[in-house]
C-alpha cells in the first residue's frame, strides 16, 4: 500500500522536476538581460548574483521554484533511500529518519533563500 | 579452432572452507563440445574430485546453470566453439550459497516462490475438486500467460539480478515471474492478494528494469517483461 | 569473506552497481541511471547552500549579523572560483538530461507501456521487453545527454577565452 503510494510520488515528482526545472532554467535563459552572457554567468561562479535577484522579484517564478524544491527534495530523497538500502543490503530506518530530517532541512534552507531573494524576508 | 581449450574451473572445499579458488584444466575440444561436456571431461579424465550437477544434457532441467566467462548460461546448452575463447572460466552462480565447486544451493529460490503463492488459487473448494464443468481458455487468454510457462527453473535470471545481490531479500526475477503467470491466468483467483503480497518494499518496487534476467534467460522467458506488467497492475491497484 | 556463504557488503555491491559486465544495454542505463541520480541529488543539496550561502550565510536565521553572511558570500565565491566546478556543471547537465529522459523510459516501461506483448518464445530471438521503442527512447536520453554536455563545454570555452 504505503510503498505504492510512495512510488507513484516519485514518478510525479520526477515529472514535476522536468516542468519546474523548464521554466527554472529557461526563465534564467530568456529574461536575463545580457542574453549573450547567460551560459557564462551560469557556468561561472563568480557572476555576481544580485544580478540576477531582479528575475527572483516575479512571485510566480519564486512559486515554481518552491515547486521544484519540494519536488527535488522529495525525489532525491527517496532515490537516496532506495540507493542506500540496495548499497547496504537492508533497511535501516534510522537511516531513513536522517533521510527526511535533511529533506527537511533543505526545503526550509531552500525556501529562506528564494523568500529573500523574492524580497519577501529582511 | 583450437584443438584444446583451457577450463578455469572454480574449486571450494566446504571442509576447508575459506575462499574458493581457481584450477586450470587442459580439455581437447571435439566439434558440437558442450561446457557440459568439457567438465565431465574433466571429471572422467582429469579430476575425480569436480563436482556438478546436471541431469538431461538437454536445456530441459535446469540443473546444470552456472557462469561462464562472467555471464550465467546453462553448460549443457553452451558450446565451447561458440565462445571463440581459449581460456573459458567457470564459477558457480551468485546470489546462492555455494555447496561444493559450481554446486550452489537454490533453497531460497523455491522458498521465495512459495512465499508468492505460485499455484492457482481457486475460492470454491467444493467446485476445485468435482469440477462442474469445462473451464475453457480462449487462445488470447492462453498467450497472456504461456510464455512465462516456459521457466525450467534454473535460477540463472536470479544469478544475474543486480538488486538481488545488493539486496538479498528482493523476491527477485524468477519468483515474480512466476507469480505473475499465475496473476495473468484467466482462472486465477487470487487478484488483490497477490497484489499486496507484491507491493513491498522488498517487491515489485526493487525492480530497476535492468533487464539482466532476460539477457540470460535460456528459454527466451523474459521475466523483465512479467514485473514490469505486474508492476503495472499494482500502480492500477 | 567466504564465497560460500552469501552476504552482501557494500563493496560487492557497489561493484554489482557499476559494473554493467556482460549484460548488455538495460544494464548499462541502470548502472547510469543510479550514477546520474546520486551525483544530481548530491549537486542539489550543493546548490540549495550554495545559492543560501550567497544570500546570508545560516546565521541570518537569528541574529541578522551581516559580516558572518559577508564571510560565508565570499568564502563561496572564492570555493567556487576553482574552474573545476564549471566543468563539473557541464557533467551534471549531462547527467540531468540523461537522467530524465531515461526516467521518462523507466516511468514508460514501468506502466507496461512500449514493452511489446508476451508471446511463445522464439530461439535466437531477443526478449521482447528490449523492444525497439524502449532501446530508442534509451539512445534518445544518451544522444540528448551527451548534446547537453558539448554545449555546456562549448559554452564553457568561450567563456575562458574571453
Ligand atoms: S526465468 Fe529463465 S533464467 Fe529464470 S529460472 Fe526460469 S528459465 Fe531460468
Ligand atoms: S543438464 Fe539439464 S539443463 Fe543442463
Amino acid at each position: 500500500m504505503r510503498e505504492r503510494n510512495l512510488m507513484l510520488l516519485h514518478y510525479i515528482t520526477g515529472l514535476g522536476i522536468l516542468l519546474f526545472g523548464a521554466i527554472h532554467v529557461w526563465t534564467l535563459f530568456f529574461t536575463y538581460p545580457l542574453q549573450e552572457t547567460i551560459w557564462e554567468t551560469t557556468l561561472r561562479f563568480d557572476s555576481l548574483p544580485y544580478a540576477v535577484l531582479p528575475v527572483y522579484r516575479n512571485i510566480l517564478f519564486a512559486a515554481s521554484l518552491f515547486g521544484l524544491l519540494l519536488c527535488t527534495t522529495i525525489h532525491a530523497m527517496n532515490g537516496i533511500r532506495a540507493v542506500i538500502a540496495e548499497l547496504i543490503g537492508a533497511r535501516i530506518r534510522w537511516v531513513e529518519a536522517v533521510l527526511v530530517a535533511v529533506g527537511v532541512f533543505l526545503v526550509v534552507y531552500g525556501t529562506r533563500t528564494i523568500l529573500i531573494a523574492n524580497n519577501l524576508l529582511v | 579452432m583450437a584443438a584444446s581449450v583451457k577450463f578455469r574451473v572454480y574449486r571450494y572445499r566446504p571442509e576447508d572452507g575459506g575462499k574458493g579458488f581457481y584450477r586450470e584444466y587442459e580439455v581437447p575440444v571435439k566439434k558440437g563440445m558442450t561446457i557440459l561436456d568439457g567438465l565431465l571431461y574433466i571429471k572422467e579424465s582429469l579430476d575425480p574430485t569436480l563436482s556438478i550437477r546436471y541431469s538431461c544434457r538437454m536445456a530441459i532441467c535446469g540443473s546444470c546453470g552456472m557462469r561462464v566467462n562472467g555471464i550465467e548460461t546453462l553448460a549443457c546448452h553452451t558450446q565451447i566453439s561458440e565462445l571463440r575463447r581459449r581460456v573459458i572460466t567457470v564459477e558457480p552462480m551468485k546470489n546462492f550459497p555455494v555447496i561444493k565447486d559450481l554446486v550452489t544451493d537454490m533453497a531460497v529460490l523455491f522458498k521465495k516462490q512459495r512465499a508468492l503463492l505460485t499455484w492457482l488459487i481457486r475460492r470454491d473448494l467444493v467446485e476445485q475438486e468435482n469440477p462442474t464443468h469445462q473451464y475453457i481458455q480462449s487462445d488470447e487468454e492462453l498467450e497472456r500467460y504461456l510464455q512465462f510457462t516456459y521457466c525450467i527453473q534454473c535460477g540463472l535470471c536470479y544469478s544475474a539480478c543486480p538488486v538481488v545481490s545488493t539486496f538479498p531479500d528482493f523476491y527477485g526475477p524468477q519468483p515474480l515471474m512466476k507469480m505473475y503467470r499465475y496473476f495473468a491466468d484467466s482462472r486465477d483467483e487470487g487478484g488483490k492478494e497477490r497484489i499486496d503480497l507484491v507491493d513491498k518494499f522488498e517487491g515489485v518496487w526493487r525492480c530497476h528494469f535492468a533487464g539482466s534476467c532476460s539477457m540470460v534467460c535460456p528459454k527466451g522467458v523474459d521475466p523483465a517483461l512479467a514485473i514490469q506488467l505486474l508492476r503495472r497492475a499494482s500502480l492500477r491497484g | 569473506m567466504s564465497r560460500s556463504e552469501y552476504r552482501s557488503t557494500v563493496l560487492q555491491s557497489l561493484k554489482t552497481m557499476l559494473i554493467a559486465g556482460k549484460y548488455g544495454l538495460e544494464r548499462w542505463s541502470y548502472v547510469l541511471q543510479r550514477i546520474s541520480g546520486v551525483v544530481v541529488a548530491l549537486y542539489f543539496i550543493a546548490h540549495v547552500l550554495e545559492t543560501g550561502n550567497f544570500i546570508g550565510g545560516i546565521t541570518v536565521w537569528s541574529v541578522p549579523d551581516y559580516s558572518f553572511a559577508e564571510k560565508a558570500y565570499e568564502e563561496t565565491v572564492k570555493l567556487l572560483k576553482n574552474p573545476l566546478f564549471d566543468v563539473g556543471l557541464a557533467v551534471v547537465g549531462f547527467l540531468v538530461t540523461f537522467h530524465t529522459i531515461n526516467g521518462i523510459r523507466l516511468i514508460l516501461a514501468h506502466f507496461g507501456f512500449f514493452l511489446g506483448k508476451p508471446r511463445r518464445p522464439e530461439p535466437f530471438e531477443p526478449p521482447v521487453s528490449f523492444s525497439t521503442r524502449q532501446r530508442a527512447l534509451f539512445w534518445l536520453s544518451i544522444s540528448l545527454a551527451v548534446f547537453a554536455l558539448l554545449y555546456a563545454l562549448d559554452s564553457l570555452m568561450r567563456v575562458f577565452r574571453t
